[in-house]
């Protein structure tokens, strides 16, 4: 009697242990590439993981810019364990084929700062509205340049990055809305060197004749605040995206006027959670208030906060008070536990 | 005529067995063996069912890159071309999809016979300027990808229909399907070096040009024949990408094609390829690029760094042949004795 009970006991016990490991969720955090815009979704990741009770939350990234070693990775990283995703596709259409292969697994997958085309598996994508973003910001660009009849130039990221074509959009609708002329956009110079380079050549060839520079991609913006630094009239106006220090200092000094937020950290954070929560029984609503998007049917706006020299200072509570937003709004219209 | 064979250098008579123990392929078989044990006991998930349909597609466009760079090896050449032919077909069949339209088998077809095209006009240069290849191609690296680029815009190609998408994903037996084209063409090739008279006179021209063309052997037409083969086979490297990737990517093989360059050279180069022309091995090239695709895909198992992927590859490369190089001085001390 006592063999047949201490076998059942052990029988339960290994169950048990088999369930719990069943129930570990292994998030990874996966960019397209290394990108100084993921650096926050490291200490995001860990949070996550304390916070969630996660088996493990980890930031990985290809080394290289490139689809296939993205997929390499992420082919890796099933194999290693990893059971739930969120990922900034390497490319809007060519990332589907291997998102819906993770899927298959029964790994749930959410893009993350930028979308996929439907159709596809991915449970939902959650990140600004790039281009919503590039019009506000030209919106408040036009404003800090008063009135009369203006030009400007838009410098943006990588071509195959997802959110390109959107922001070139948005900058577009925007500036033809209140007339403005966009003499020049500069793309693919999302790296240190072609942004250098060619930023550096246009304002020196055609610097006093615009009036105002719209960035809409991270090393863009930092290459640009430093320009307007070392021009110092303070003359041409300047919207950035994201939160690099260079950035916030020249809003602070006044070089620049404001600057776009994504909160990466925040969507990284919320999307651990989310992904967690799908794994273990949630579902995507079914009266998910999804938003609009050019790409998916399935878009959940992280928001873009406008930072600028009144609330530059309290830019850490500003990214606090969304992520918190995002959670709640996330768990509560998004997802359903029942 | 000079020695044109694909087999293993018999100027050690032994039995075929200690022939067999000898030659790279085994080797290679071994290492493989080898390396897929150790990274089984590192993570069970290696010689899982997901993993081995994600390491033999990977392994399907690796050997197929392999086999564009040993065509040209065989005649004595190199190709530094293989990536930007690559891209340059993919992005046209891309074009022919997307914009023209066209069914995708003959916009593959079509793809193909750009890639052959471009790498014919290697081996016309080559052959007319009397220049070595690594220049020619250094060149034509450059300018196809210029070409492509600028005809481009650098634009990525998506409009790839489904079903030619879903090829990139089916299994077969558990094995990806795009091991299929590999094997037909691994099939062809062993019988175009070993059975063929076209075959036979690629080898010759690339052992002893001068020799092979006192025999009658046309070296010049040899040598545009094999670039225009390795650049089909890139074409059909990079197509088997687009079917992977779902798009026609203008950085699928990295900048100028570049990120080719290494597997391109380490498979035929490991199956035991002499780099001077004349002796290659269709089998060895197979396993050669069988052997980077799971250090590769062991290596990441492991949580390599990312960064310091490409180090530990080319580190454990080198152990790796030196180790085949040991293991066959051995042998052949042992023979001797």
């Amino acid at each position: 009697m006592n063999r047949i009970t201490s076998t059942l006991t052990g029988a339960a016990v290994l169950a048990a242990l088999a369930m719990a490991a069943q129930a570990e969720t292994k998030v990874a955090h996966v960019p397209g590439g290394p990108h100084p815009f993921f650096a926050d979704w490291g200490p995001a990741s860990v949070a996550a993981q304390q916070d969630f009770g996660l088996g493990a939350a980890d930031y990985k990234f290809p080394q290289k810019w490139e689809l296939n070693l993205q997929n390499d990775l992420l082919e890796s990283l099933v194999t290693q364990g990893y059971n739930a995703f969120a990922i900034h596709p390497g490319d809007p259409v060519g990332s589907v084929p291997t998102l819906n292969e993770l899927v298959g697994t029964g790994a749930p997958v959410i893009a993350v700062s930028a979308c996929v085309n439907d159709p596809s598996d991915v449970a939902f994508c959650l990140a600004s509205d790039a281009g919503v973003s590039a019009y506000h910001g030209t919106k408040h660009l036009i404003e800090a340049m008063g009135p009369g009849p203006k030009k400007i130039a838009h410098f943006t990221g990588w071509l195959v990055e997802p959110n390109t074509q959107l922001r070139i959009d948005g900058v577009a609708r925007a500036a033809a809305e209140a007339g403005v002329e966009i003499v020049q956009v500069i793309a693919d110079i999302d790296a240190p060197e072609p942004a250098e380079e060619k930023i550096g050549a246009y304002l020196a060839a055609h610097g006093s004749e615009i009036d105002g520079v719209i960035t809409t991609a991270w090393v863009p913006a930092v290459v640009a605040s430093n320009a307007m630094r070392r021009i110092g009239d303070k003359r041409i106006k300047m919207i950035a995206i994201d939160h690099d220090e260079v950035v916030m200092d020249a809003i602070r000094d006044g070089y620049v006027v404001g600057s776009m937020l994504q909160n990466p950290y925040g969507q990284a954070y919320v999307a651990a959670f989310a992904a967690d929560k799908l794994r273990n029984g949630c579902k995507v609503s079914d009266a998910a208030p999804f938003g609009d998007h050019p790409l998916t049917s399935r878009f959940i706006d992280s928001g873009a906060p406008y930072i600028n020299a009144s609330n530059v200072e309290t830019r850490a509570e500003v990214d606090k008070a969304l992520t918190a937003e995002l959670l709640q709004r996330v768990e509560t219209d998004f997802l359903s536990c029942n | 005529m000079s020695l044109v064979t694909t087999q293993p250098d018999r100027s050690v008579r032994m039995p075929d067995l200690k022939g067999v123990l000898l030659s790279s392929e085994f080797g290679l078989f071994l290492l493989i063996v080898l390396f897929g044990g150790l990274f089984y006991s590192v993570s069970s998930g290696f010689l899982s069912s997901f993993n081995i349909a994600a390491m033999s597609r990977a392994a399907a466009i690796n050997i197929m890159i392999g086999f564009s760079m040993m065509a040209v090896i065989a005649t004595g050449g190199l190709s530094l071309a293989v990536g930007a032919i690559g891209a340059c077909a993919a992005m046209t069949c891309g074009w022919l999809l997307q914009e023209i339209g066209l069914p995708w088998p003959l916009a593959l077809l079509l793809a193909i016979a750009v890639g052959a095209a471009l790498g014919a006009i290697n081996g016309v240069i080559e052959v007319k300027t009397g220049l070595h290849s690594f220049i020619v191609t250094l060149a034509t690296m450059s300018l196809f990808f210029g070409i492509m680029i600028f005809l481009t815009q650098a634009q990525t190609y998506r409009g790839i229909p489904a079903d030619f998408v879903s090829f990139g994903r089916m299994k077969v037996m558990g094995i990806s399907a795009a091991m299929g084209p590999t094997l037909i063409v691994t099939a062809a090739l062993i019988v175009l070096y070993g059975n063929t008279r076209i075959g036979k006179e690629m080898l010759a021209a690339g052992a002893r040009p001068e020799a092979a063309r006192l025999s009658g052997v046309r070296v010049g037409r040899m040598i545009v024949l094999a670039h225009a083969i390795s650049g089909g086979l890139a074409a059909i490297a990079a197509l088997l990408l687009v079917a992977r990737n779902g798009a026609a990517i203008p950085s699928m093989a990295g900048n100028l094609g570049q990120d080719w360059l290494l597997i391109a050279f380490l498979g035929p180069v490991l199956g035991g390829a002499v780099l001077t022309g004349g002796k290659i091995s269709v089998i060895g090239a197979f396993l050669g690029a069988v052997l980077v695709t799971v250090l590769s895909n062991g290596l990441l198992l492991m949580q390599i760094g990312e960064f310091w992927l490409q180090a530990c590859l080319g580190a454990v490369l080198l152990l790796a042949v030196l180790l085949d190089l040991a293991r066959r001085n051995y042998l052949e001390r042992r023979a001797k004795q």
